[in-house]
């Protein structure tokens, strides 16, 4: 686990450095590397977030420790609690862009959405890694959002490949019933689009139950999971949330054997990462994700 | 000595009726107008616009509108989360759907929006009182919660529920730059003050007033409770309506449902109360203590140079700031704008109290 969210902030860094060396010579020049870390580490969601924070930590900390600094330039970083409120991440936003021109993580989906607004006007690359807004993955709109190592949308994308696969084609899809049990919000329905689009393209049948977020009560989704009797259940959860599913599927007889992709939107970001990575894709217009998303995008 | 009104004769009953009735009160307020208006757009950082000005501006305006509803006419809500979202909501729809919709005449939109929304979940509050209609105003909140979520027409359709608007212009003139957006929640924070603390000092703030300290009394000397009490939920979810817009086009900018939860309904009570119920002063009290303080707290280690966790100094802020309510309300239950008021007949009497 630790292995894998030093890999995902080894590649935060590395994009770094590539910002670094790339966009603005002023940069280059710079003495110090600025990093800001918009974590958090409190409120509901902070089972994932102290981890990743941690890791990121940890990453900048071991480069300092070992190089002293990305190619002999000094890095420093510093923190700020967004407690994944879109208010409080738009007022850490305003407190460290000062600081910095490198780049901004948000780690939030509704933090990127309020600064996918505002980073045109600032010049402020806003980096998402496997999150954020899944159309800004069209970098001729979205000039300063880079998704890196996919989106949502290659998220569900991927996970419906793995179905087909495992019925032997996504022909075979045709009358299956697919349940999406999300969370309800932002992060949770930025699947959908791409769910609806492969259900035409397939014929399968999608059903969408919500969770109010952040998660804790979700005894009528299962019940509802078990009335209607699906094929496979793709669990969207963040935080909290996908314990308590764990923990309710089993409750409401739900045989987790048959929630084969289980984990859509995994509640660790190591398993994140495995399950985007395969298919990690950058904003050229060349390599975009699999067909559905891009038939999606132009629906 | 400075602050005395000796010598200060009103001969005229506009005289003696204006707003600031002491020469020594007018100059300061105007002092302070030509500080928020001019000293402060030319002199202060960016940082400071976005993150707390603003922000500071918008939740003053929404407090007063709760206080106009708590405070004056002391019917308790727990909805204004939900009526900002009203107001955000339908001032969004009109400025998404009607191409050349100008900005202040949606945002107004989404005030009205907000009234008759407002009023309709006002109605039950002819019948109960007190904690019941909290509770009643409540079922406001998740309605419109609710609504945000999963009727689609509100969000305009938008895939993930998240709206946003771009591009505002105020008479041609765009409203991007941190100033720019500053003085505009100024212009409208100044505007509704001004007709709040007329409204409260005429004939049906006196209504209002009067159905808070006793209902049966008031309906006895012939004030209707019907009309009282819709009115103020009316002209309080308007402002908070207002405000509510503002916060999403103005602050925000992209915005989700989750922007105006019940959270932003309890912050919005908290500041009615410890700025002081019934007061328009406390109001703006209350928005600077509860969105300054958080961020001075949060940023103490720093300026220090202290190294201290992130997670260790946001729960620190919760605990000191907790403590301090706890504190102001014990020191002074009617809130910051009564220890103001007292702070003022002090200086009346210094240097020679009697």
């Amino acid at each position: 686990m630790k292995l894998k969210s030093l890999a995902l902030a080894a590649a935060a860094a590395a994009a770094g450095a590539a910002a670094l060396t790339t966009p603005a010579p002023a940069q280059a020049q710079a003495k110090e590397q600025f990093f800001p870390l918009l974590v958090y580490r409190t409120g509901p969601y902070a089972p994932n977030g102290t981890p990743w924070a941690n890791g990121k930590l940890d990453y900048l900390k071991m480069v300092i420790a070992r190089d002293g600094g990305i190619g002999g330039v000094k890095v420093a970083y510093e923190e700020c609690e967004t407690g994944y409120a879109t208010d409080k991440g738009v007022e850490c936003y305003e407190r460290l862009k000062g600081k910095t021109n490198t780049f901004f993580d948000p780690q939030s989906t509704g933090i990127t959405f309020a600064l996918t607004d505002k980073a045109p006007g600032d010049k402020m690359p806003l980096m998402t890694l496997g999150y954020g807004l899944s159309a800004s993955q069209d970098g001729y709109v979205f000039k300063w959002n880079f998704p890196y190592m996919g989106s949502y949308w290659t998220g569900a994308d991927i996970l419906i490949q793995h179905i087909g696969k495992k019925e032997g084609g996504l022909a075979k899809l045709k009358g299956k019933k697919i349940t999406l049990v999300y969370h309800d919000s932002p992060f949770g329905k930025e699947p959908i689009p791409l769910l609806q689009e492969r259900a035409k393209m397939h014929g399968f049948d999608l059903q969408l139950i919500p969770v109010t977020a952040p998660g804790v009560e979700q005894k009528a989704a299962w019940l509802q999971v078990r009335q209607s009797r699906p094929d496979y259940v793709l669990l969207w959860g963040w935080g909290v949330m996908n314990s308590t599913a764990l923990k309710e599927a089993q409750a409401t007889g739900y045989r987790a054997t048959r929630c084969t992709a289980c984990g859509g939107r995994a509640p660790s970001p190591t398993s994140r990462t495995s399950a985007t990575a395969p298919r990690a894709t950058t904003r050229s217009p060349s390599t975009r994700p699999g067909r559905a998303s891009r038939s999606s995008r132009t629906s | 000595m400075l602050y005395r009104e000796n010598g200060q004769f009103k001969t005229s009953y506009r005289a003696d009726q204006a707003v600031f009735p002491i020469a020594q009160d007018r100059v300061a307020i105007a002092v302070l107008l030509v500080l928020a208006a001019v000293v402060v757009p030319l002199a202060a950082p960016e940082y400071l616009f976005r993150a707390i000005l603003i922000p500071f501006l918008i939740l003053s305006l929404a407090a007063l509108g709760l206080n106009i509803l708590v405070g004056y006419c002391g019917q308790i809500s727990l909805g204004t989360g939900a009526f900002m979202a009203v107001g955000a909501y339908v001032a969004y729809n009109f400025q998404a759907r009607i191409d050349g919709m100008p900005l202040i005449a949606s945002l107004l939109l989404g005030g009205l929006g907000a009234t008759v929304v407002g009023v309709l979940f006002g109605i039950p509050s002819l019948r109960i009182k007190g904690l019941y209609l909290a509770v009643a105003t409540l079922a406001a909140q998740f309605f419109v919660d609710w609504a945000a979520l999963r009727l689609k027409w509100v969000t305009n359709d938008s895939p993930s529920g998240s709206v946003g608007v771009a591009q505002l212009q105020l008479l041609g003139m765009p409203i991007e730059s941190p100033v720019a957006k500053y003085l505009f929640c100024l212009g409208f924070v100044l505007v509704f003050a001004l007709l709040a603390k007329n409204l409260v000092r005429g004939a049906v703030g006196r209504e209002w007033m009067a159905i808070r300290d006793m209902d049966v009394a008031a309906a006895v000397i012939g004030i209707r409770p019907v009309y009282a009490k819709l009115s103020a939920f009316a002209v309080s979810s308007f402002i908070v309506g207002v405000a509510g817009a503002l916060w999403g086009f103005i602050h925000l900018g992209t915005w989700e449902p989750a922007a105006f939860n019940i959270d932003r309904s309890f912050q919005l009570l908290f500041m009615v109360i410890i700025g002081g119920l019934g007061s328009i002063m406390g109001a703006f009290f209350g928005a600077a203590f509860i969105v300054v303080l958080p961020i001075v707290l949060d940023s103490l280690p720093y300026w220090f140079g202290i190294p201290i966790d992130t997670a260790l100094a946001s729960h620190l802020t919760y605990m000191i700031f907790g403590a301090l309510i706890v504190f102001f309300l014990i020191v002074e239950p009617h809130g910051l704008a009564r220890l103001w008021s007292i702070g003022k007949e002090k200086l009346r009497l210094w240097p020679f109290p009697h």
